[in-house]
């Protein structure tokens, strides 16, 4: 039973690290979030909404996302996407990442 | 979609102060009503009050959603919690420390006790010491609280956040150094001690109003006054020392020696004034003089000071031979490392 739950803490905690670069490697065109939460989920990341959304505008107030509302199907929806800055970021971070998979690759094989 | 709207309501509800609490309701309806038309979409059917009430239900509880967005979920953070524990500590333990040699003196003044009267006081000292720290603890996590909720962290950097550098540990510690700030205050402090015991001792009192103007009640007695002259030494050569300090900016083993010399005679100055009758001249006749004219109240009130000045003068004596252990031991350790 612990030891369930320990793995389930640090299997959440490993996501809870990529979500970020999974978010803005996802916004290169602009999406809303519930559409972003999807595509995720069928690339096989399933993340929580009470994360990802959160997460959104932590992202805009770190100034990494613009978002604008936009009124489709008479229903208000708030798009997002990735802002000058975040561009000028992912690159580097996609290169951390790579460094990161490739260190565990060479640990755990 | 009256259940969404109820639902968004409570999480604005409980949201908390933070910018753009409309926008975040706006995209949560969003949000719930795209899930509620992908269900419906799936199910082939138009959503009802039943799939409505199961997607809510699988959103969550409204305080556990409107709690993901506070970006400072913290009382007291883990960016300031280090120093919090840290000024914790030591007021925690001045606290239980005070308390108990207060209680000890007042123990040891009042026996012969009963033993009954004795597990009393005892227990009493126990239960002041658990208040007074409870509420310094209080005190201190509101205080941290405000740091936490309105000191930006930009603004609020704690030492281990500054750049540090591990040069600092090939410095040889030189414990014989002299603070300049400590000695001169020292020196400021021991004056104005001097000339307001000896020329001016009609401050020393308790000042009330009255149809003449401000008037002061003397409380030292003619028993503290007695001791005057040897205060005067003590301070005299205190005040010595420390020009001695400033000008070498070291200690060496002669300034120390008198260091430990001059609070030796210090403790036997607070033992003088703590033998003899009391150095207060607080009566109940006296305090009838400014307004307390209830003579059981005057009664207790001069009880409880004279009570009151022998535990701040053993409190005296205690921190001075903490003092003067602290000299010995930067005397020994000096001696140590100047022959080693």
């Amino acid at each position: 039973m612990a030891n369930t739950e320990s793995l389930e803490n640090v299997v959440l905690e490993l996501r809870r690290g990529v979500i970020v670069l999974a978010a803005l490697s996802q916004l290169g065109t602009e999406q809303y979030g519930y559409s972003l939460l999807k595509q995720l989920s069928d690339l096989g990341l399933e993340v929580d909404q009470g994360t990802l959304y959160p997460l959104l505008r932590r992202l805009e107030a770190q100034g990494l996302l613009e978002s604008v509302w936009k009124l489709e199907e008479s229903r208000p929806r708030r798009y997002y996407v990735i802002s000058a800055e975040g561009k000028k970021l992912l690159p580097k971070l996609k290169k951390e990442w790579a460094g990161i998979v490739s260190v565990m690759d060479r640990m755990l094989a | 979609m009256k259940l969404i709207d109820r639902y968004v309501a409570e999480v604005g509800k409980r949201l908390p102060l933070v910018k753009g609490r409309k926008d975040i309701e706006n995209e949560l309806r969003s949000t719930l009503e795209d899930m509620l038309e992908d269900r419906a979409n799936k199910a082939g059917r138009s959503a009802d009050e039943a799939m409505e009430m199961e997607l809510l239900k699988e959103y969550g509880a409204p305080q556990k959603v409107a709690e993901t967005y506070n970006p400072n979920p913290y009382l007291i953070g883990p960016r300031i919690f280090p120093f919090f524990m840290f000024i914790l500590k030591i007021v925690l333990a001045a606290i239980t420390l005070g308390l108990t040699i207060a209680t000890g003196i007042q123990i040891a003044t009042q026996s012969p006790m009963s033993a009954v009267e004795l597990f009393s006081a005892i227990g009493k000292g126990i239960l002041n010491i658990l208040s007074a720290c409870m509420a310094a603890f209080g005190n201190i996590a509101l205080v941290f609280a405000l740091i936490e909720r309105f000191a930006p962290a930009a603004d609020f950097k704690m030492d281990e956040e500054k750049e540090w550098d591990p040069a600092s540990l090939m410095k040889e510690p030189k414990p014989q150094d002299v603070k300049a700030w400590e000695a001169i205050l020292s020196i400021v402090l021991t004056f104005i001690a001097l000339s307001i015991f000896n020329f001016n001792p009609h401050l020393i009192g308790i000042y009330y109003l009255d149809e003449g103007g401000w008037n002061a009640l003397p409380v030292l007695s003619e028993a503290f006054f007695r001791w005057l002259p040897l205060m005067n030494i003590g301070w005299i050569a205190e005040i010595v020392l420390n020009g001695m300090l400033l000008r070498t900016g070291r200690w060496d083993v002669g300034t120390r020696l008198v260091s430990v010399g001059i609070k030796a005679f210090q403790i036997v100055i607070i033992v003088l004034l703590l033998a003899g009758s009391s150095i207060l001249a607080i009566t109940p006749e006296s305090l009838a003089a400014i307004g307390i004219t209830d003579m059981e109240a005057a009664q207790k009130l001069s009880g409880m000071a004279h009570q009151g000045i022998r535990v701040v003068l053993g409190l005296a004596i205690f921190g001075t031979v903490v003092d003067i252990i602290k000299s010995l031991y930067k005397l020994v350790t000096q001696r140590n490392l100047e022959s080693a």
